[in-house]
């Protein structure tokens, strides 16, 4: 699987994915709603399958000595990679603005633990509808994306508007208590996300199993 | 020995059958696969390549089932597939970069030979090779990982005949010097007078025939016209088996 990741990044990757990744950064800006940064990190790997359609990348790969559903894995591994490194670079970034700008976020959500856990939500919901949309024909990219990019804007929207309500203020601050209090949220991300992408591997994998290339 | 053996493969669209196709190639030898557009020719080889789900049959190479043993195949099968480039924007040496990683048997010393004996430059972008480079370059990973059986659809569409020529020349000499076996797909006649040791005609869906070429050509020799005395080459079959009345 390693080779096919190698594969993914230096032959199916578009340069976009890398620049949406990047934009993990985000979150050091002063006042922007930082859920974007969670749909720069579903647009990116959106662009890099479109690309593949006209690259012919499945048609590659499905030449290789390697399984038909070891495609969909790739991919899988792929959208995780990416998010996953996109988080990872906003982490610095989320420490950092808690020193250097202790105001807090006036346009949305704060770059805390809430946001995060939000964040593996968003990734989840659009991966899920995208990847076992996009794998039951291996070319309609545009509806799989249409399809996919509502309900995780949609997530991200609620997640953006929560925080101006007096009652959920907890979600928006980086004090420690209040931190703690969001942690919870953080562990549903992350298992949800886990659960949710060895689900849309196994429901895309045997989708694209029944496609005709 | 058999190289590669097709047993009733079929293959149900909505408006076509592929249906019931046998045939099998003996080690070293070319067989061209041949029919007109929209035959079946390339629902064929993607069917036995598992790149189409078939509704039936058995395919078997180097003695193994195809549907068993993907992978262990792919690593000695090389594969065309004609009108489709692959990542078009990207270096040659990129994508042999990639494709070397997933071949056991990939000989560095080989590519670096048929990359000069071709011709082609690893610095240029697959966008920037005429047609017949494509099918060179992919030529040369197969045979980089030491590909014992070459599956072509229709290399030789879209070339000139100079290109068609030098390109044919090559699978023979393949054929003699590597004991290479090859299967290729085309329309065009004149590639398997200069090329192939069997040939296997679809109709429609339909095998009509697959025999080795002289025996091929004298079981369509009916087709002759009672005053006709020459012998009916292979164009002349093709064009009187597949002549259609239009009533317009």
């Amino acid at each position: 699987m390693f080779n096919m990741l190698y594969k993914e990044i230096r032959l199916s990757a578009h340069p976009n994915l890398f620049i949406f990744t990047l934009l993990g950064m985000l979150v050091i800006v002063p006042a922007y709603p930082y859920g974007m940064v969670f749909i720069f990190g579903c647009l990116g790997p959106y662009i890099t399958m479109m690309y593949g359609r006209e690259t012919n990348d499945i048609y590659y790969t499905a030449l290789l000595p390697v399984k038909k559903t070891d495609i969909v894995k790739a991919k899988c591994l792929l959208f995780v990679l990416a998010q996953m490194t996109q988080i990872l670079i906003s982490l610095p970034f989320a420490i950092l603005r808690v020193y250097i700008l202790p105001d807090g976020n006036p346009a949305g959500i704060e770059a805390n633990l809430a946001y995060y856990g939000f964040g593996f939500i968003i990734y989840a919901v659009f991966n899920m509808i995208f990847l076992t949309t996009f794998f039951k024909t291996a070319y309609k990219a545009g509806k799989a994306f249409l399809l996919a990019i509502i309900p995780a804007t949609f997530c991200m929207i609620l997640m953006e508007v929560l925080v101006h309500f007096p009652k959920f203020k907890w979600l928006d601050s980086t004090k420690a208590y209040d931190l703690l209090k969001q942690s919870p949220i953080l562990v549903i991300g992350i298992v949800f996300y886990t659960i949710v992408m060895l689900l849309t591997y196994r429901v895309s994998a045997n989708r694209f199993k029944k496609v005709d290339l | 020995m058999i190289i590669l053996k097709v047993d009733n493969l079929s293959k149900k669209y909505p408006g076509f059958l592929l249906d019931d196709i046998s045939f099998s190639i003996s080690e070293g030898k070319i067989m061209g696969l041949i029919g007109k557009n929209g035959a079946g020719k390339s629902t064929t080889l993607k069917g036995m390549l598992n790149l189409v789900n078939r509704d039936g049959g058995m395919v078997e190479m180097f003695g193994m089932d195809f549907f068993k043993h993907e992978e262990e195949i792919k690593q000695q099968l090389g594969v065309v597939l004609g009108g489709i480039d692959f990542y078009n924007h990207k270096r040659l040496s990129d994508i042999t970069a990639v494709t070397k990683r997933f071949y056991n048997n990939w000989d560095d010393d080989a590519y670096e030979n048929y990359m000069d004996v071709f011709s082609l430059n690893p610095n240029k972008k697959v966008k920037e090779l005429s047609s017949g480079m494509k099918v060179k370059y992919m030529l040369t990973l197969a045979l980089s990982h030491n590909a014992k059986l070459l599956i072509l659809d229709e290399p030789t569409s879209g070339l000139d005949p100079v290109a068609r020529d030098d390109l044919l020349t090559l699978f023979r000499q393949l054929v003699e010097k590597k004991n290479i076996t090859v299967l290729f797909s085309t329309h065009i006649i004149t590639d398997l007078e200069k090329c192939a040791d069997y040939i296997t005609y679809i109709k429609d869906g339909k095998l009509l025939k697959s025999a080795e070429k002289d025996e091929f050509i004298d079981s369509f020799q009916y087709l002759r016209e009672p005053d006709e005395n020459t012998r009916l080459s292979l164009e002349d079959i093709m064009i009187r088996t597949e002549r259609r009345e239009y009533n317009v």
